[in-house]
C-alpha cells in the first residue's frame, strides 16, 4: 500500500478507537456539565393566582361628617363604622376571631365547638379563669369571663384589625378594651387611643395589625408559635422570603395569603382548630411543578414544601420550647417571687409560672400529617398518664396516601393534671385574688376554682404530666439558597431520622447486606492478590 | 499457531467502554447515595445517576438489537463443555504453567466461565439492576405504573446489585492478566484486533470454504461420472446460470459445445487417472446459448487414496484485456494457487501451488511479509490500487499481471481478487491464480 493510503487508514484507526474508547467520556461529561447548568437555572419562580394589592381605603375616612364627632368609648366607633358598613358586623361576629370556637367532628363522632374558649395548651393551660387577661386578643371589648354576650354588636372591636395609624392597642389586662386614661405595664406605657385621628385612619390589615396578638400568643412576642413573631413586621429575605420589605423584596402582607372575604379569611393552625377546611397552602401561588428538577417535584407527594423551605424558625425574637410549671412555686427566704433570666435576658424561671427555656434558629421536629388532628378540650380523659401527653395531635402516617411531612414546633411541658379522674387542670392562675395561683402559690386552691369556673369535677388531688404541643410551621419561608439539601435528609442521621418506618435512600441501609458486600468486597480484593500472589511466586 | 485475530468489532468495543464507564460511575454515585461517601454533592449525585441509567437503557436497547442482528448473542449460549477444565485451570493450572484449556477465537472467544458468567451478568444482573432501578425513581407515586407499596425489598436488592458489579470489576480486571499478555488483551478491546490461538487446519478449512464461496473465481466438482455435484456462485454467474439446481447432477458434457467437447474429455480422463492439470484455457457454452472464454484448473478429488471425483477453478477471461487470443490457447500445466492478504497488505495464507509458483519453499517464507516483495517496482503501485479498490467493496474482474518469484525470475499469471469479509467489514483480501508463464505462444498458434 503507498505511504499516503497507509497514512489515511492509520488517521482512518485513530478515529475508530477515539471514538469507541473516548466517545462515551465526552458524552457523558458534556451532559453532566449540562445538568450543572440546569440546576443554577432553577431560581425562576412562577406565581400564580397573585397580585400585590393595596390595602388603603379607597375614600377619605376623615372627611365624613359620621367620624368627626367626639368618640368618648371605642363602642361607639364601632357603631359609627356599621352606620356605613352595615352587615359588616354580623359576618365578623360568625368569625372565630370573635366567638373563639368553631364547630368540629371529633374522631369519636361527636360534633363539639371547640377553640380558645376550651381548648387546653401547655403554655398558660386555658383561658377559662383567665378570660380577662386572654381577651387583650379578643377582637371585641369587655370579653370578661364566660358570660360575655356575644351578640352585642357594639363590642365588636373594628380598629384592632383596621387602625393603619399604628397608635391603637388593647390594655393588656382589659378584657380588650383599651386604656381611658395613661397606664404603665412593665416597661410599657398605654395611652387612651385618639379615636377620631384612628377611624380617620382606617384601611385593609397590615402585617402590624395582624402582628399584634399572632406575634405575641403566649404573653410575649414569638413566645408561642416560634415562626411568628415582631421580626415579619420588617423581615429581610433571609428572615421571610415572601415579606421581605428590602430592596427587591416581595413584601408580602399576611392578608396577601390569608385572603379575606366577608370577614371570613383563609388559613389557620392546628395547634388550635383541627378541623380540615379553610386550609390555606403554598399551592394557591405556588402551582405545578415548582422545581426543574422533577424529582424534587415528586417529593411534594409526600413532604409539604414547608418542610424544606422552612429549614429553621424563630430566626430573629427567641421562641419558648419548654414551659414546666411543676417546677413553679420556689420563692425567695422573704416570701417574694424569684425571677431568673438566661444571658440573653430571656426569663427562665418565674414563681407564679415554672422554668422555661427559649431558643432561635431552631430545627423543626417533622412528623406525618394527612390534614386532621385533635386538640384536648376542657374535660377529655387522659388515656394513659404514664407517657408524654399528646396535648394536640396530628394524624397521619407513612402508609396513609394522604399524609405529607410536614415541620412542627414542638413545644414540652409539664403541667398539672388531676391523677384521679385523669383529667387535666385548667387552673386559676391569674388574678389579683389570693386563689390564683400567682398571687397564693397554692395550687390546691388555684385548681378548684379553676375546675368550679369550668363545671369540671376536682378531685382534691394534683400531679404533673409531661406534655407536647404541635404547632405546625408555614411561616418565616426562607429563600431558595437556604432551603433545605438533600443530605439533610437523606443522609445516615437525617433530619428524618425519626420517621423510621419506611426506607428512605441514603438513610435506611442494611447493616447486614452491607457487611455481606464489603466482604465480598474485600474477598474479592484478597482473592485476586492471593492468586496472583501464588502466580508469581510460582513463575520464579 | 497464533494469529492477529479482529476479534472485537467496532459497536462491540464502543458498547463495551461505554458500559464499564457507565457502570463505574453509576456505582460512584450509586454508593453516594447510599450515603457511604460524599463525593458530588447528594443532588448532583441522583441527577447524574438518573441521566447515566436511562444512557444506559437506551445504551442495552442498541445492544440488544446488535447482539440479534449480528448473531454476536451466540457467543453467549452458555456450555457445560470444559467449564469444569476451565475452573481447574484457574485453580490449579494457572499456577503450574498449564496452558489454557479452551482457545480464543473470533468465533468463539470467550471460554466457558466468561460465557456463563457474562450470559449472568446480561440476563440477570443487569436486567435486575435496571427494573428495580426503575421502581427507585417511581416506586412512590400512585399514578406511576411500576407504583409499589415498599421501597425497601427492591432498595436492597439494588444495592446488592451494586456490590456483585464491583466484584464482578475486580475480578474481570484481574483474570485479564491470565492472558498471555495482559497489555494486548486490553489493547485489543480498543483496536479489536488481538493475537490469538488458531487450529490450522480448522482456520485454512473455514478460510478455503469461504475463498470458495466468495470467489469470483469459478468452483466446480464432478463425480466419477462426470456430474456436476458443487458449484459456487461464481460458477453460476460465469455460466449465467440462474438455479443451482439446474447444473446440479448434470453431466459436464451441457457446458461445452461440440466442437469443444472432446478436449475437455481427454483432459477430465487424464485427471481421473491421477493427473492434475494446472491452468488450461476452454471455452465454455453458457446457459443461454452464448460462449465464454477462460482458464481452468483441474485436479483429481480423494477419499482414502481412492480417486472419487474431479474439482477445479475457471477464472474468467473473456474480458481481460491484452490476452491474446494466442496466449489463451497456451496457457497450460497451471494449477490454482491460493493467497489471503489481511488489511495491512501481509500475506496471511498461500496454498501449495503458490509457493510453487512463486519459487519459494514453505509458507512460513512467505506469510507475514507484504505484498510488494511479488511484484517488479514498477507493478507494485497497479497491485496496490486494484488492492485498494477491493477494500473499498468494489468488484474487480480477474487481471493479468507479472509476478516476481523468490528466486528474481518473473512469470505471468491470471489472478482472481476478492475482498474478505467479517460480518459486513473487510479484513482483507484474497483470491486464486492460475499460471500462464510456461505457454508457448507461438507453439499455440502454431
Amino acid at each position: 500500500m503507498s505511504e499516503n493510503n497507509s497514512m489515511k487508514n492509520k488517521w482512518v484507526k485513530t478515529l475508530v478507537y477515539a471514538t469507541v474508547t473516548l466517545l462515551p467520556w465526552i458524552v457523558i461529561l458534556v451532559v453532566m456539565n449540562d445538568l450543572e447548568k440546569r440546576n443554577e437555572a432553577s431560581d425562576y419562580i412562577k406565581i400564580v393566582n397573585y397580585e400585590k394589592k393595596e390595602y388603603l381605603a379607597p375614600v377619605d375616612h376623615g372627611e365624613f361628617e359620621e367620624l368627626q364627632k367626639e368618640f368618648k368609648t371605642p363602642m361607639e366607633v364601632t357603631e359609627a363604622c356599621v352606620s356605613c358598613h352595615n352587615k359588616r358586623h354580623s359576618e365578623i361576629m360568625a368569625n372565630a376571631h370573635w366567638t373563639w370556637d368553631r364547630e368540629r367532628i371529633r374522631e369519636n363522632g361527636d360534633t363539639i365547638r371547640s377553640g380558645k374558649k376550651n381548648v387546653i395548651n401547655n403554655f398558660c393551660i386555658a383561658t377559662n379563669t383567665n378570660t380577662w387577661k386572654c381577651t387583650s386578643c379578643h377582637i371585641g371589648f369587655g370579653y370578661k369571663d364566660k358570660d360575655y354576650d356575644f351578640s352585642d354588636y357594639t363590642k365588636v372591636d373594628c380598629m384592632a384589625c383596621h387602625d393603619m395609624t399604628g397608635a391603637y392597642e388593647k390594655e393588656p389586662l382589659g378584657s380588650g378594651f383599651p386604656v381611658d386614661e395613661k397606664q404603665a405595664y412593665s416597661d410599657k406605657t398605654y395611652f387612651p387611643p385618639n379615636y377620631n385621628y384612628i377611624a380617620a385612619n382606617v384601611g385593609n390589615p397590615t402585617t402590624e395589625n395582624c402582628g399584634k396578638c399572632h406575634f405575641f400568643g403566649g404573653g410575649g412576642d414569638n413566645v408561642k408559635h416560634g415562626d411568628l413573631s415582631s421580626d415579619l413586621n420588617h423581615p429581610d429575605k433571609k428572615m421571610d422570603v415572601h415579606m421581605d420589605v428590602g430592596e427587591d423584596g416581595n413584601d408580602m402582607t399576611c392578608v396577601d395569603c390569608h385572603k379575606t372575604e366577608n370577614h371570613e379569611m383563609l388559613g389557620k393552625l392546628y395547634s388550635l382548630s383541627s378541623s380540615d377546611e379553610g386550609r390555606l397552602s403554598c399551592t394557591e401561588c405556588h402551582e405545578g411543578d415548582v422545581h426543574q428538577n422533577k424529582i424534587l417535584n415528586r417529593h411534594n407527594n409526600r413532604i409539604a414544601c414547608q418542610t424544606c423551605h422552612i429549614p429553621e424558625y424563630a430566626k430573629g425574637v427567641p421562641t419558648k420550647m419548654v414551659w414546666d410549671w411543676s417546677t413553679s412555686g420556689r420563692v425567695k427566704a422573704d416570701g417574694k417571687a424569684i425571677k431568673e433570666y438566661d444571658s440573653l435576658g430571656n426569663v427562665t424561671y418565674k414563681s407564679a409560672k415554672g422554668s422555661f427555656e427559649w431558643a432561635t434558629h431552631v430545627k423543626p421536629e417533622y412528623v406525618w400529617f394527612n390534614g386532621t388532628g385533635e386538640n384536648m378540650v376542657y374535660g377529655d380523659i387522659i388515656k394513659d398518664t404514664t407517657q408524654v401527653l399528646k396535648i394536640n395531635e396530628l394524624y397521619g402516617h407513612h402508609d396513609d396516601p394522604k399524609a405529607q411531612i410536614i415541620p412542627v414546633k414542638t413545644h414540652r411541658g409539664s403541667q398539672i393534671f388531676d391523677p384521679v379522674n385523669n383529667m387535666l387542670i385548667v387552673p386559676h392562675v391569674y388574678g389579683k385574688d389570693s386563689t390564683a395561683y400567682g398571687v397564693g402559690f397554692d395550687w390546691n386552691l388555684a385548681s378548684k376554682v379553676g375546675m368550679e369556673e369550668a363545671g369540671l369535677p376536682y378531685s382534691g388531688q394534683y400531679s404533673f404530666i409531661d406534655t407536647e404541643m404541635y404547632w405546625p410551621l408555614n411561616h418565616m419561608v426562607s429563600p431558595i439558597e437556604d432551603a433545605l439539601q438533600c443530605a439533610d435528609c437523606h443522609a445516615r442521621e437525617g433530619r428524618l431520622a425519626s420517621l423510621d418506618e419506611f426506607y428512605m435512600p441514603g438513610r435506611n441501609y442494611s447493616s447486614l447486606l452491607d457487611l455481606i458486600g464489603i466482604l465480598a468486597i474485600f474477598g474479592a480484593l484478597g482473592g485476586v492478590i492471593i492468586h496472583g500472589g501464588i502466580r508469581l511466586f510460582k513463575r520464579k | 499457531m497464533k494469529k492477529r485475530t479482529y476479534i472485537y468489532r467496532s459497536f462491540e468495543r464502543f458498547w463495551h467502554w461505554t458500559q464499564s464507564l457507565l457502570i463505574i460511575l453509576l456505582a460512584l454515585t450509586g454508593f453516594e447515595i447510599h450515603s457511604t461517601y460524599a463525593l458530588f454533592g447528594y443532588e448532583r449525585a441522583v441527577m447524574i445517576h438518573d441521566v447515566l441509567a436511562w444512557s444506559y437503557i437506551l445504551l442495552i436497547i442498541f445492544t440488544i438489537f446488535w447482539h440479534f442482528a449480528t448473531g454476536a448473542w451466540k457467543q453467549y449460549i452458555p456450555t457445560t463443555e470444559l467449564v469444569k477444565a476451565q475452573f481447574q485451570y484457574y485453580i490449579s493450572g494457572i499456577f503450574s504453567g498449564a496452558e489454557h484449556p479452551t482457545r480464543k477465537t473470533s468465533y468463539n472467544k470467550f471460554n466457558p466461565i466468561q460465557r456463563l458468567t457474562y450470559l449472568a451478568f446480561k440476563v440477570l444482573i443487569i436486567p435486575i439492576m435496571v427494573g428495580t432501578g426503575i421502581i427507585y425513581m417511581y416506586y412512590m407515586y400512585p399514578e406511576s405504573v411500576v407504583h409499589v407499596g415498599r421501597l425497601e425489598f427492591f432498595a436492597l436488592i439494588h444495592t446488592f446489585g451494586a456490590f456483585l458489579l464491583i466484584v464482578f470489576l475486580i475480578v474481570h480486571l484481574y483474570l485479564l492478566t491470565t492472558n498471555d499478555d495482559p497489555v494486548e488483551s486490553l489493547a485489543a478491546m480498543v483496536t479489536g484486533w488481538e493475537e490469538v490461538d488458531v487450529d490450522p487446519d480448522e482456520e485454512h478449512k473455514t478460510h478455503m470454504q469461504y475463498a470458495v464461496d466468495k470467489s469470483i473465481a469459478g468452483y466446480y466438482r464432478l463425480d466419477l461420472d462426470g456430474n456436476y455435484i458443487d458449484v459456487n456462485r461464481a460458477w453460476l454467474d460465469l455460466y449465467k446460470c440462474s438455479d443451482i439446481n439446474k447444473i446440479l447432477g448434470q453431466h459436464y458434457s451441457i457446458t461445452r459445445s461440440k466442437e469443444h467437447l472432446k478436449e475437455t474429455e481427454e483432459l477430465v480422463a487424464r485427471v481421473m487417472k491421477g493427473e492434475s492439470i494446472r491452468g488450461i484455457p476452454s471455452i465454455r457454452k453458457c446457459f443461454d446459448g452464448s460462449k465464454g472464454k477462460h482458464i481452468l484448473s483441474i485436479n483429481p478429488t480423494y477419499e482414502d487414496d481412492k480417486i472419487i471425483g474431479v474439482e477445479g477453478f475457471v477464472i474468467d477471461i473473456s474480458d481481460i484485456s491484452g490476452v491474446q487470443e494466442q496466449i489463451y490457447h497456451s496457457v497450460r500445466n497451471s494449477d490454482a494457487g491460493y493467497y489471503r492478504i489481511n488489511l495491512e497488505g501481509f500475506f496471511e495464507e498461500v496454498n501449495d501451488a503458490w509457493v510453487e509458483l512463486y519459487k519459494y519453499n514453505s509458507q512460513k517464507q512467505v506469510i507475514g511479509k507484504h505484498y510488494s516483495l511479488t511484484r517488479k517496482k514498477k507493478d507494485v503501485q497497479d497491485l496496490t490500487d486494484t488492492f485498494n479498490k477491493v477494500l473499498n467493496g468494489e468488484k474487480v474482474p480477474s487481471q493479468l499481471v507479472n509476478r516476481k518469484c523468490k528466486d528474481g525470475t518473473y512469470g505471468k499469471h491470471i489472478l482472481s481478487i476478492n475482498a474478505v469479509y467479517e460480518d459486513t467489514k473487510i479484513v482483507g483480501m484474497e483470491g486464486f491464480i492460475l499460471d500462464i508463464t510456461n505457454l508457448d505462444i507461438k507453439k499455440e498458434n502454431a
